[in-house]
């Protein structure tokens, strides 16, 4: 027992004497719980996406669907003034999606019983396709919220019946018995309705009780008519590609892609000093007539390097493999200068500061997991709440793709990539200095 | 050429040198000897500059402290562990190191250390290859590359073939021969008897005393031991004039055999500490 005893307690002064064990076996997961704590609805506020909506046509339903929009928990809403700045909003980033309100939506409402739908439209950013689906959802659901006010709406009502009536009396398709019957449904829904008083309580709230399910299915019998008629038509599109420039989905995966690429270069050159040290060769290299700046130069350089080539392997790929385009080649090539500065200064930063290869080595991955989670690498950045938005600020990860995406394919004006190529450098700067610091303290036995 | 003044290290409780002083003299072989531990790596680690004393000062060559890379210059350092990258050839080792000191023409500089270390043979092949030998050769000629003044040797034949210890000790004079200074770490103290002018005697971070191997023979190792058999009797007798002894002994007649004991630098080392140097 005793031997037993001793072996525990040695391995457990190894534990606590490295500090990377240290780092993932206690830090790691306290900082993964209070993470998905904040993702998860733990506190620091509510997870919104951000929108841009813009009301092309002032209408009853439009402005209803706008109101219960801005007041939506879910969404973060911008009102723009035009769909081309909405779109511009959206290419920037600064939006998940643009939500346009067309003006043809009270056309829409009026031939209701005519088969066409009430528009609206959905402009999304393709980097963010997971929210589509749940904007797509939320606006169904909105659009149906309108239905009892519309049925509330004598004059509405009136319009709509008068447009059904039309609507079959030129229909086509229908025998004459079958436009008989159809006026005689439509002659009497309009008989309840003007039964009905628009402030009578007994006016359905519900929208299931219109006879319309909130997941824009009519509960009809006839599931196949159900699925032919919606009486919402909600249009999801991607960005509009650029003039004359094919694009494809690599676009955009390619430059998330590049951040896993720069994140290996980390892990390879974080212990390159560490290495140095353990095998005695930087006692060498600090007798040389090179001062850490220098040292700490000829490494970065090895990893900026090492950056600028898988950086140009991945857009070269999906360029001459997936057809890709590249909107501004000459912006691409300073970001992935600026990208690779930065990810070199940060593997500087951990080569200055560590003591062993196992200590850099963790802190290596740690720091990557830890910038790639607040930077939107794990999970995306509107499932997180402010504060981690906030923080997410900080991640090179966040940049990166901002300065990539930029050029390569949401074409943006040079005013909106100034910022994140400012940061970059900045990170790669403040990670360089720091670096030198790290190498010049003096050596230990 | 090199002095080191009263130079004090701590590593927490630990005394690795205590008010240490030292002078070498310009092309000399000096010799660091002592047991493992004895403080003899601390010490050229502060020679280099790379590690500062907590008290006492360096001076290299009257141009001050080696803490100043333009004074390191002068230095060249073979440590004791092998600091070369296995992953690179013997030739690629050298011509990195060579290029880091921006020597003028390094390809020649570095085919000339290759033939002195007679590795030319093997300049091509990767270094996680060779022997013990030939890493501890290289990893001498990495520390001539730029052809320094002052070269420091720790341990540079520490766990070599004796083969490959000979070829060392023999480059070792061959750079004394060119006029270099050399400070040699050993706790081998026939390497040091060997090829050193002076050996300073460390224990426990001091200097215990320095001298030529005769001189601190002289002052510290004793008599002689002659050892005179008839039949099966054996004689012991000290003396300082072992020759003179033996010739009385067989004078006397009856010598079946004789055994002299010289006293060495383990005597010394003993006479000194009072503990063997291999403890």
């Amino acid at each position: 027992m005793r031997a037993v005893l001793a072996l525990a307690g040695k391995d457990l002064r190894l534990l606590f004497r490295d500090r990377g064990d240290v780092f993932f076996t206690f830090v790691f997961p306290v900082i993964l719980a209070i993470f998905f704590g904040f993702v998860f609805g733990g506190g620091g506020g509510s997870s919104r996406i951000d929108v841009a909506l813009v009301v092309e046509g002032e209408s009853r339903i439009a402005a209803g669907i706008a109101a219960d929009l801005a007041a939506d928990a879910a969404f973060e809403v911008q009102r723009m003034d035009t769909r081309e700045a909405a779109v511009d909003a959206v290419r920037a980033g600064r939006v998940a999606a643009a939500v346009v309100l067309p003006a043809t939506m009270q056309d829409g409402v009026d031939g209701l019983f005519s088969g066409r739908g009430i528009p609206i439209e959905a402009i999304v950013d393709p980097s963010h396709r997971a929210e589509a689906g749940l904007i797509q959802g939320k606006l169904n659901e909105l659009a149906f919220r309108q239905f009892p006010r519309m049925l509330a709406d004598r004059a509405q009502m009136s319009r709509l019946f008068a447009g059904a009536r039309r609507s079959f009396a030129e229909a086509d398709g229908m025998t004459a018995s079958q436009k008989l019957l159809a006026a005689g449904m439509v002659a009497a829904g309009e008989s309840f309705m003007n039964s009905v008083n628009p402030a009578d309580p007994a006016v359905p709230a519900n929208p299931a009780a219109t006879g319309v399910g909130p997941d824009g299915a009519a509960p009809s019998a006839d599931g196949a008519a159900a699925a032919a008629w919606s009486p919402v038509d909600v249009q999801i599109a991607e960005l509009p590609p650029r003039a004359g420039r094919p694009r494809s989905s690599f676009d955009v995966t390619f430059p998330q892609g590049l951040v896993w690429g720069l994140a290996g270069c980390i892990t390879a050159f974080a212990a390159s000093i560490v290495t140095e040290r353990s095998r005695g060769t930087l006692a060498r290299l600090r007798l040389a007539p090179i001062g850490p700046a220098q040292l700490v130069a000829g490494k970065g350089l090895a990893c900026f390097a090492a950056a600028l080539v898988v950086q140009a392997l991945l857009i070269g790929l999906a360029v001459v493999g997936f057809g890709s385009s590249i909107a501004q080649p000459l912006m691409l090539a300073v970001a992935c200068v600026a990208g690779a500065f930065a990810f070199s200064g940060l593997a500087m930063l951990l080569a200055g500061f560590c003591r062993t290869e196992a200590e850099a080595n963790g802190a290596g991955r740690g720091a990557i997991l830890i910038l790639a989670l607040i930077g939107g690498g794990s999970i995306p950045l509107f499932f997180m709440p402010p504060v981690l938005r906030t923080l997410s600020f900080g991640s090179p990860f966040r940049w990166v793709v901002a300065a990539v995406e930029g050029p390569f394919w949401r074409d943006t004006p040079l005013s909106d990539q100034i910022v994140p190529l400012v940061v970059l450098l900045a990170i790669g700067a403040l990670g360089f200095l720091a670096g030198m610091r790290g190498v010049g303290r003096p050596f230990g036995r | 050429m090199l002095t080191l003044r009263d130079i004090r290290k701590r590593f927490g409780a630990t005394t690795a040198v205590d008010g240490l002083s030292l002078e070498v003299r310009a092309g000399e072989v000096f010799g660091l000897l002592g047991p493992n531990g004895a403080g003899k790596s601390t010490t050229i680690a502060i020679t280099t500059g790379l590690l500062a004393p907590d008290a006492g000062a360096v001076d290299l060559l009257g141009l001050g402290s080696p803490a100043d890379p333009r004074v390191r210059m002068h230095l060249g350092l073979a440590p004791q562990e092998i600091t070369l990258y296995g992953e690179l050839t013997a030739r690629e080792n050298l011509m990195f190191f060579a290029r880091l000191y921006g020597i003028a023409s390094p390809r020649a500089r570095v085919d000339g250390l290759l033939a002195m270390v007679e590795l030319d043979a093997r300049a091509n092949d990767r270094t996680a290859t060779f022997s013990g030998g030939m890493k501890r050769r290289l990893n001498l000629a990495a520390a001539l590359v730029h052809d320094p003044k002052l070269v420091l040797l720790d341990e540079p034949t520490a766990g070599v073939d004796p083969q490959s210890r000979n070829r060392i000790l023999e480059l070792v004079r061959a750079l004394a021969a060119e006029g270099r200074t050399i400070v040699y770490t050993t706790h081998y103290m026939e390497e040091a008897a060997k090829i050193c002018d002076r050996v300073g005697i460390v224990d426990h971070g001091r200097m215990l005393d320095i001298g030529t191997v005769p001189e601190l023979i002289a002052r510290h190792g004793g008599k002689s031991a002659v050892t005179v058999t008839r039949g099966e009797a054996d004689e012991r007798v000290l003396t300082d004039d072992p020759v003179g002894e033996v010739s009385r002994q067989f004078a006397g007649g009856g010598v079946t055999g004789v055994r002299v004991e010289r006293p060495d630098l383990e005597t010394v080392f003993l006479a000194l500490t009072g503990r063997s140097l291999r403890e």
